[in-house]
């Protein structure tokens, strides 16, 4: 085998390792600071699912250069392509592991663009960065976390009014329940026909997935609360509906993390993957199920030994959240991302839950978030493209004058 | 994934709750000396204030773990200003029990009047009864906020505070007739005594007076 192959096969892995690490916990700990699973389960639940999302929904062809951010045309090296990817894997990685020390929730996939964008920069100047693209990655470091508040908010606001709000809430918790869980299958089957099947039309993605999963998930609800609902205490029977509901959507989430983000991994592998077997290779290349599955095995493994320790802290600190707003969270950031990905926004998943918290704590219904933190997490946005870049570049030109 | 512990600050209001426990545990204990009082039992009345001395220590020592941890780096479902002056309201309640038992602990009682001994334990009854309304409006206040402010949970919150207010003029209207009692019996009281008796009245309608101006915080903290 190329050691250049090697190499990069064991910076992918190590790439999904610190995927699973920063950001398998992120979707999984709104269910666990609300108490619906403990810690144990969570990463139970993640591992097995961002695998299973990863190696058998994973896409079986990937872009050798993220979002297409560089102009393929313009490296006709095909040393470049193998140093560069491994460039990019090296830097994210880094940039990853210490954005995870520092608990900042930061965006894999630009991470992976930074790295990029460095050694394209290094390597051609600024030219072949397609600026245009990267402008709509700007974008969405503003506009995710802004569609997730406000999104969080009208939520949040409207299920409160339709429940809590109203004279009867024994009777309306029976119906708006059911209503709202329903509504989030709804988004949860499109998207899983758009973010796991990788289908590409929405309507059929809503017709033939996400109306089915919402009108049998309203009707088991519905039942399900009809024999089981006591009616002593609204408020907290409210939550032990939500509280079953989110463990389903938080393991969507994983599932469809899986599927999408191992490309962050093993997009650069299949780059250097296609130059050494089959000489340079065009923008898209066919990926190996064994290279899924190895960038599968990553995240787990990511999940197993770094985000356990993240959940647990989780599920022993954060008790302001109820089941109800953790469903919110999940729920509008579901939707975010969805409605994003049907109108081609670049929207990153992590911003969007973030901004869905502070939707939530907007709506009055956190009690107390931390400004400080919201802060540091919005300034480590900013820097993530940067200083991935920059980490990337600075390998990328060592690479070059020794290889 | 850390930020998930630290963006959700730690909320105040479950240890306003544990405080509120401990004013009106010090209310409760003034109310048994109060009743030592009314009975002569000199020893136990002096056990009992000297306990009101030590819980209320123990309330200042939550409040102010509470105002350091209250930063106004938190984004808060309340007003931060609400919660500290309510803070401050609910351990005065503390404060005025803590006066009274300091008042029965200068004089030995036993010249003092049935009739006016009779008043003082029940605004000894009323003051408890604002204490206990204080505890139950910061629990609702939790609970308001876990509904996302529901009209029904608004609703119930309302009726505490009104029910503190009718406290507070009913303590009002007893401390008035105390006045007049005094005065009436003024050929029979000692200069002392009248000092001591007015005193002991003072300081236990200032505990319904501050558990109303904690009560009125609530109301703000809703109308964010």
């Amino acid at each position: 085998m190329d050691p250049w192959l090697l190499i990069t096969i064991v910076l992918g892995f190590a790439m999904a390792w610190a995927i699973g690490a920063n950001d398998a916990a992120n979707s999984m700990s709104t269910a666990v600071g609300a108490k619906a699973i403990t810690p144990k389960q969570a990463v139970i639940i993640a591992g097995i699912l961002e695998f299973t999302g990863a190696y058998f929904f994973g896409k079986s062809v990937t872009e050798t250069i993220r979002k297409g951010i560089l102009d393929p045309t313009m490296i006709t090296d095909p040393n470049v392509l193998i140093y560069g990817s491994a460039a990019a894997l090296l830097a994210a990685t880094i940039w990853l592991v210490i954005a995870t020390k520092f608990g900042l929730p930061v965006s894999t996939t630009h991470s992976i663009i930074g790295g990029i964008v460095g050694y394209g920069i290094v390597y051609a100047g600024t030219a072949i960065v397609n600026w245009g693209k990267m402008g709509q990655v700007v974008l969405s470091w503003i506009l995710s976390p802004i569609i997730g508040a406000l999104m969080a908010f009208l939520i949040f606001k409207a299920m409160t009014r339709s429940i809590f709000e109203t004279k009867d809430p024994v009777r309306n918790a029976r119906i708006w329940s059911p209503f709202w869980i329903g509504l989030a299958f709804v988004v949860i089957g499109t998207m899983f026909y758009i973010k796991v099947l990788h289908g590409g039309d929405l309507k059929a993605g809503v017709m033939m997935y996400g109306l089915p999963a919402g009108v049998v998930t309203f009707i088991v609800t519905y039942l399900l609360i009809k024999l089981r609902f006591r009616s002593a205490d609204p408020l907290i029977n409210v939550e032990s509906i939500f509280k079953k509901a989110q463990l389903v959507t938080s393991s969507y989430v994983a599932l469809a993390h899986g599927s999408n983000d191992v490309a962050n991994a093993i997009g650069p592998v299949a780059a250097v993957y296609a130059v050494a077997t089959m000489g340079l290779s065009g923008m898209q290349v066919p990926v190996p199920r064994w290279i899924l599955a190895m960038g599968g095995l990553g995240i787990t493994i990511g999940v197993a030994t770094y985000g356990y320790k993240v959940m647990e802290t989780v599920g022993k600190k954060i008790t302001e959240l109820t089941n109800t707003r953790g469903f919110t969270i999940q729920f509008s950031a579901a939707t975010v991302v969805l409605v994003s990905s049907w109108l081609g926004l670049p929207i990153s998943t992590t911003h969007v839950v973030v901004g869905a918290v502070i939707g939530v704590g907007l709506a009055r219904g956190v009690k107390a978030i931390n400004k400080d933190i919201v802060r540091d997490i919005i300034i480590s946005w900013f820097v993530t493209v940067p200083v991935a870049a920059l980490i990337s570049a600075a390998i990328f030109k060592i690479l070059m004058l020794v290889g | 994934m850390q930020v998930w512990t630290k963006l959700f600050a730690k909320s105040p209001f479950k240890p306003l709750i544990k405080h509120s426990e401990v004013v009106l545990n010090t209310v409760e204990t003034l109310e048994k000396a109060l009743q030592a009082w009314e009975r002569g039992d000199y020893e136990e009345m002096k056990r009992l204030a000297v306990e009101v001395d030590r819980l209320e220590d123990v309330a200042d020592k939550i409040k102010e773990e509470i105002r350091d941890s209250l930063s106004s780096k938190l984004m808060m479902a309340v007003a931060r200003e609400d919660v500290l002056i309510y803070l401050h309201m609910q351990d005065k309640v503390a404060d005025a029990a803590e006066d009274t038992a300091k008042w029965l602990l200068v004089k030995k009682p036993g010249t003092i009047p049935a009739e006016i001994k009779d008043i003082i334990i029940r605004m000894g009854a009323e003051s408890i009864k604002a204490a206990k309304l204080v505890h139950k409006a910061i629990v609702q206040m939790d609970r308001v906020i876990e509904s996302g402010f529901s009209e029904n949970e608004i609703k119930a919150e309302y009726e505490i505070i009104h029910k503190i207010e009718g406290v507070e003029s009913k303590i009002d209207g007893l401390d008035t007739e105390l006045m007049q009692k005094v005065f009436e019996m003024a050929d029979k009281l000692s200069w002392g005594d009248g000092f001591y008796i007015l005193n002991i009245a003072r300081t236990l309608s200032n505990i319904s007076d501050k558990a109303k101006d904690a009560a009125e915080r609530i109301r703000l903290m809703m109308n964010k």
